[in-house]
């Protein structure tokens, strides 16, 4: 079925972005492929916004003017305190808002604080729509401030997805921002953690600065307390070797990361099928405090949270629900250990 | 924020000018934070604020108001002079985008660039679907014509007052 009538610009124009009905959109692929005149002009329009796109594009890497971050950052650090307050358990309705348009790249919170750890949580509640609305907040602006790097490569994946030459007729849902509402709430530094695992869980030959896991056990153990020693040191923080031997997972070794704050550690774990999962240790900014949270980026999941002067996120290719074991596995001993009660940290220096 | 600043920018090529924009837009989101709706995408309340205000700008500025050729110049040389950029990024292409009238301009950017749907375009810009539909595709005629060398060449015919 021919349609006889040549598209105007405005059918064409909305054609090339993917905004007819299936029908429409048809009719006019069926003149297109006739009319390679009428082809050629919409490829003409298609180039230009491509170039467009590459131009602009760029300036979604360029570093953020700390005048600009220091708007976003003034505001949201009163609200954070709120939402610290309502532990991470918005009504059901709420969740699902922020999540329904986030799609496959989903950056939810856990749901509930999933420890036992003593938090206002429950008084929380009593500040109603206004600590929401504050939380809401602080995690919109906390997005803003994510850009490139990870969220970056997503956003440029789900653009790909729209071209219409790709997916001609399929009418997604607009996923373009996905990435811009999946990271919001997020602090920069988990998604160091991500990258980090990203760039080292799958070295084969270097996965780790120091190895713990070759040599005899004398070695083994000798290495065990290098690196811990090595580690603490640098982070000027108690870093641990956490035991995740009863879930499966061997420590094979760590590495320090330069990190925005300075120093951070990567300790990296293996189980028996080669899956490696990676607790990326950190100094965290002062004042922030973070309640357990859940992210996902591409493949990865990861959980964080910051407790007593301490951040950690656990990455992982693994489900998320043993992630979850892993993490309080570790957050467990962390709470054991009973880590001295350190001096606030300097800032700066 | 990076597709905050994008926007901005491919409004006004300036960088300074581009950020002073996106700071007006944090600013003004903020203070009417209690006005969003949760229901709506951030995103495209945010790009309406920094329409808004890029408007507001305007108005107050009235030198920007008309599309000035020496303007058009002063971005490309800008441009040019933006180390970022391959020069080879079809400044035509963008100095045609510079002569198109604002009201084509920017459903045309917010569409191409921002790659919103029209639905969210007209949502950000407060004007019917239909009207985004026609004036991106006569702000995507006008720059091919312009490309193609078929535009009016006596450019100046198209200067006109946008506030």
């Amino acid at each position: 079925m021919t349609s006889l009538q040549r598209p105007d610009n405005l059918l064409l124009s909305a054609w090339l972005d993917d905004e007819l009905d299936p029908v429409n959109h048809a009719a006019v692929d069926a003149w297109l492929r006739e009319h390679p005149e009428d082809a050629a002009l919409t490829r003409l329009w298609a180039a230009d916004r491509e170039t467009l796109r590459a131009r602009f594009d760029a300036v979604l890497d360029e570093p953020i003017p700390p005048a600009l971050l220091q708007t976003v950052q003034g505001h949201s650090r009163e609200p954070a305190g709120a939402a610290t307050g309502i532990g991470a358990s918005p009504t059901p309705g709420s969740a699902a808002r922020t999540t329904a348009r986030t799609t496959d790249q989903t950056t939810a919170q856990t749901g509930a604080r999933p420890f036992t750890q003593a938090s206002p949580a429950a008084a929380g509640n009593t500040t109603g729509t206004t600590g929401w609305r504050g939380w809401r907040l602080a995690a919109a602006m906390a997005g803003l401030i994510v850009g490139g790097g990870v969220v970056g490569g997503l956003i440029g994946a789900t653009a790909a997805a729209r071209d219409p030459s790709i997916l001609a007729t399929l009418r997604l849902p607009w996923s373009g921002n996905a990435a811009f509402v999946a990271a919001a709430n997020t602090p920069n530094w988990p998604r160091r953690a991500a990258v980090a695992h990203a760039v080292y869980a799958p070295e084969v030959r270097h996965p780790v600065e120091v190895n713990v896991a070759e040599g005899s056990a004398a070695e083994q153990r000798a290495q065990e307390q290098h690196l811990a020693r090595w580690l603490s040191k640098r982070l000027d923080l108690p870093v641990r070797l956490y035991d995740l031997r009863p879930q499966g997972f061997e420590l094979v070794g760590g590495r320090l990361l330069p990190d925005s704050s300075g120093p951070s550690a990567q300790l990296m774990y293996q189980n028996g099928n080669g899956q490696r999962i990676t607790l990326y240790l950190r100094r965290p900014e002062p004042g922030t405090a973070t309640d357990f949270r859940f992210q996902r980026d591409g493949d990865l999941n990861l959980f964080y949270w910051v407790e007593d002067g301490f951040g950690c996120a656990l990455v992982g290719k693994l489900p998320r629900a043993q992630l979850l074991t892993l993490a309080e596995a570790v957050y467990k001993q962390a709470e054991t250990a009973g880590l001295p009660a350190t001096a606030p940290p300097r800032p700066g220096s | 924020m990076p597709r905050l600043r994008r926007y901005a920018r491919s409004l006004i090529h300036d960088t300074g000018s581009a950020d002073d924009l996106v700071q007006t837009t944090l600013e003004r989101a903020l203070s009417h934070w209690h006005q969003f709706d949760q229901r709506r995408d951030l995103l495209v309340w945010l790009l309406s604020i920094a329409h808004n205000a890029f408007m507001d700008q305007l108005r107050r500025d009235s030198r920007l108001s008309i599309i000035d050729p020496a303007l058009v110049e002063a971005q490309q040389d800008a441009l040019r002079s933006d180390p970022g950029v391959d020069v080879g990024l079809r400044i035509d292409l963008l100095a045609a985008l510079g002569r198109l009238p604002l009201d084509q301009r920017v459903p045309l950017l917010l569409v191409s660039v921002e790659q919103l749907s029209y639905a969210e375009c007209a949502e950000a810009l407060g004007i019917p679907i239909g009207t985004v539909m026609s004036r991106v595709s006569r702000g995507r005629a006008a720059v091919r014509e312009s490309l193609d060398g078929r535009s009016r060449p006596d450019g100046v015919t198209t200067l006109r007052r946008v506030s």
